[in-house]
């Protein structure tokens, strides 16, 4: 079954046209990637989502059925314009959010202190919000998303401003989620941030699909054509080689991306020649790589 | 429902909890309490002691008649006192017969020099001129020179109905101060005057405080969850309607229990009879009034707070909200300009008029009910139906600008896209 279904959806703000003509589905338990430059009318298209706007045209079903009200209490939403009551007290706050979602007060209290054990917060939850470090009300507003045990969870920028230990901490409580068979949906425009964690993306550019798939499918297709280099000495000589397409040099390694029917293997004799190489790894594009020459494609 | 339950009450908790709302609790009353009884108090405290007078008569026989007036007070100073008013002062009196200049001036400077609080100048000819001399250093205390003037106006009475050979139970009789009580149409007492006056005054300024205070309340609550960026998170569970409808019932809940402790301290300290200003408005407080205060208070209040949510989500800080706000407060200011003529004839066309019009009846037709009793009922009627269709199409308006205000961000919207926003479906 589908958790959601979107269907020629389009919305405009005057003559803005946020989202056009935009369709995709997501299978119960993926994960699914809303990826697109800022802009690109990510928000737009969750809003309608969740019926905070209704779409000019087109067509939603959320779990099999047609966007009903009741259906909120399934859903799990973190927006990407955070904010808490700063005066409330943290518990407090939770539970508040907890029964909006449907949850009685005893139950929403027990799933607020089982979630602050698990993000390592319990020792705030009597203080009030606006007491809080900025990566602390993140860790609160994601419990918020997730006290009411939603079966499709939307997150909107969800690892902006975290630092690697909470990122991490996030990211597997959402694994693990994944686990018990919900659906989540990530929309980001950090691309690299979530390439690891999605089965299937669409890729939005100015409110249109511009690819959308299962992930593996895609790499595939955009096939082994990047190759990642670390050596000694100069590496000038890359960027007058006829095999070169681009080349990004990072300081530690360039990555090179190979011209249209280059061989690889005529590569490494280049390099092997000029430097001492310590590696030299054939790799998928990235996705940022595949969305640039995707859109590229499309705008010439 | 349960959502506008849920959002209502956190918004009461809150804002019960917080310490502003002790503060203005205590404080206000406490403000009253210093603007009305305290001047009073302060006045009665001074005159307290007993102030050391000269008169300076003719004769004895007319110099003892007033001392012994001036001694022994008014005959109504018991009734005055009973009614909350103020006791005349106390006087220590030392009678003189030597009316000449020089007399006078060595009183005047001692007088000056506080060795005496004031003379008394009612000579012969003086009271022939029916014009006496009052000299004092105090030329500003009411109480004294009130006092001062009546008393001595009785004896001067008192003397010359003698002279015509009343006996002094004649006298008394003659003299009796005379009681009136005010009743409109229907036979019902109206009460002192003034302290009528200043009860309804007292009562509309409350519910002018209340549902500005109230309805700015509202504005700044929307406007937090609009920077705080709540928002959203609120969006996922519920509409905005819903939003709204619960912040102003949480914040009228507030309000509600605000002004119900403030009546409260009221009829308690009335009870207790300690201070003036509350003993006053006991009898002005009756069922009626307890009646339409909270319906009229409950009407205006949504009415304006609904209109103050639209303020607030239309706008992105406090600053920008303050042209829209003024805006909003306007037909609140000319109800009070009404209600200036209103106190002092309930009956004009522009009071009953604006007793109708929605946007200033919440005040108005209070007042009007307060002070006369003949309005008739289907005016009362008419201006509460007009108050609740008015409220539920401003709450239908101003929802459509909430909803969209709600999630615009940045620049403050034209009025073009105002409209445009109450169009959007």
């Amino acid at each position: 079954m589908h958790t959601i279904e979107l269907k020629n959806v389009r919305k405009s703000y005057d003559q803005f046209v946020a989202v056009d003509d935009l369709s995709f589905q997501i299978e119960q338990g993926a994960v699914f990637g809303l990826l697109g430059p800022n802009g690109a009318g990510k928000t737009s298209t969750i809003r309608m989502m969740i019926g905070i706007t209704v779409p000019d045209a087109g067509e939603i079903q959320m779990f099999g059925k047609p966007f009903e009200r009741s259906s909120l209490n399934r859903v799990g939403y973190l927006p990407e314009e955070r904010g808490l009551y700063k005066k409330m007290k943290v518990v407090d706050q939770l539970i508040f959010l907890g029964q909006l979602h449907g949850l009685d007060a005893a139950r929403a209290r027990r799933q607020a202190l089982a979630w602050s054990e698990r993000m390592e917060i319990s020792g705030w939850l009597e203080k009030k919000v606006e007491e809080l470090s900025k990566g602390m009300q993140q860790k609160i507003q994601f419990i918020s998303t997730l006290l009411h045990e939603p079966d499709f969870i939307i997150m909107d920028e969800p690892f902006g401003g975290l630092d690697p230990v909470n990122a991490a901490l996030l990211k597997d409580a959402l694994l693990d989620l994944k686990g018990k068979g919900k659906t989540i949906l990530f929309s980001t425009h950090r691309m690299d941030q979530v390439e690891k964690l999605c089965d299937t993306i669409c890729l939005i550019n100015r409110g249109k699909s511009v690819l959308q798939g299962d992930l593996k499918e895609i790499k595939a297709r955009h096939g082994k054509s990047n190759v990642q280099i670390e050596y000694e000495g100069d590496g000038n000589f890359l960027s007058q080689s006829q095999l070169v397409g681009s080349y990004n040099n990072y300081g530690n390694y360039v990555e090179v991306r190979l011209a249209e029917g280059a061989d690889p293997q005529q590569l490494l004799h280049l390099v092997a020649e000029r430097s001492r190489v310590s590696k030299f790894e054939l790799m998928e594009p990235s996705l940022e790589e595949i969305f640039i020459e995707t859109v590229g494609k499309t705008d010439a | 429902m349960h959502n506008i339950f849920l959002i209502a009450r956190r918004e009461y908790l809150e804002r019960v909890r917080s310490k502003s709302f002790l503060f203005i609790t205590i404080f206000i009353p406490a403000l009253m309490f210093c603007v009305t009884a305290l001047p009073t108090l302060i006045a009665t405290r001074l005159s307290g002691a007993a102030r050391h007078v000269v008169v300076v008569a003719s004769d004895s026989r007319t110099a003892g008649l007033i001392r012994d007036q001036l001694q022994t007070g008014a005959d109504d100073d018991k009734e005055a006192r009973a009614q909350g008013g103020t006791p005349a002062a106390r006087y220590l009196v030392d009678v003189d017969t030597n009316a000449t200049e020089g007399e006078r001036a060595a009183l005047s400077l001692k007088v000056k020099e506080k060795q005496i609080d004031g003379v008394v100048w009612a000579t012969d000819d003086a009271l022939a001129a029916n014009k006496i001399t009052y000299v004092t250093r105090d030329v500003s205390n009411l109480t004294d020179t009130i006092g001062i003037r009546q008393l001595v106006g009785r004896a001067v009475h008192r003397l010359a109905l003698r002279k015509k050979g009343l006996s002094d139970a004649d006298i008394d009789t003659a003299l009796k101060p005379m009681d009136m009580q005010t009743e409109n149409p229907t036979g019902v007492a109206a009460g002192n005057p003034l302290t009528a006056f200043l009860a309804v005054f007292g009562l509309v300024m409350i519910m002018y405080m209340a549902v500005l205070l109230y309805g700015m309340n509202v504005m700044r609550a929307v406007l937090e969850e609009k920077t705080s960026r709540i928002m959203e998170v609120m969006l996922a569970t519920a509409t905005p309607t819903q939003m709204m409808t619960g912040k102003i019932l949480g914040v009228g809940a507030v309000g509600l229990t605000q002004v119900a402790i403030w009546t409260a301290s009221i009829a308690i300290l009335s009870q207790l009879a300690a201070v003036a200003a509350a003993g006053a408005l006991k009898g002005i407080i009756s069922l009626r009034l307890a009646f339409y205060f909270p319906i009229f208070f409950l009407l205006g209040f949504v009415l304006f707070s609904t209109m103050y949510a639209a303020v607030g989500a239309m706008v992105n800080s406090e600053q920008e909200a303050q042209q829209l706000q003024f805006l909003v407060a306007t037909p609140l200011i000319a109800s009070v300009i009404v209600l200036v003529q209103i106190l002092q004839n309930p009956g004009t066309e522009l009071g009953m008029w604006a007793s109708i019009f929605p946007l200033t009846s919440p005040l108005v037709m209070f007042a009007r009910i307060a002070l006369d009793q003949t309005v008739p009922s289907w005016q009362i009627g008419l201006s509460i139906g007009l108050l609740l269709v008015t409220i539920y199409g401003m709450m239908i308006l101003c929802g459509r600008i909430y909803r969209v205000g709600v999630l615009m961000y940045g620049k403050k919207p034209t009025l073009p896209e105002i409209m445009k926003w109450i169009k959007y479906a």
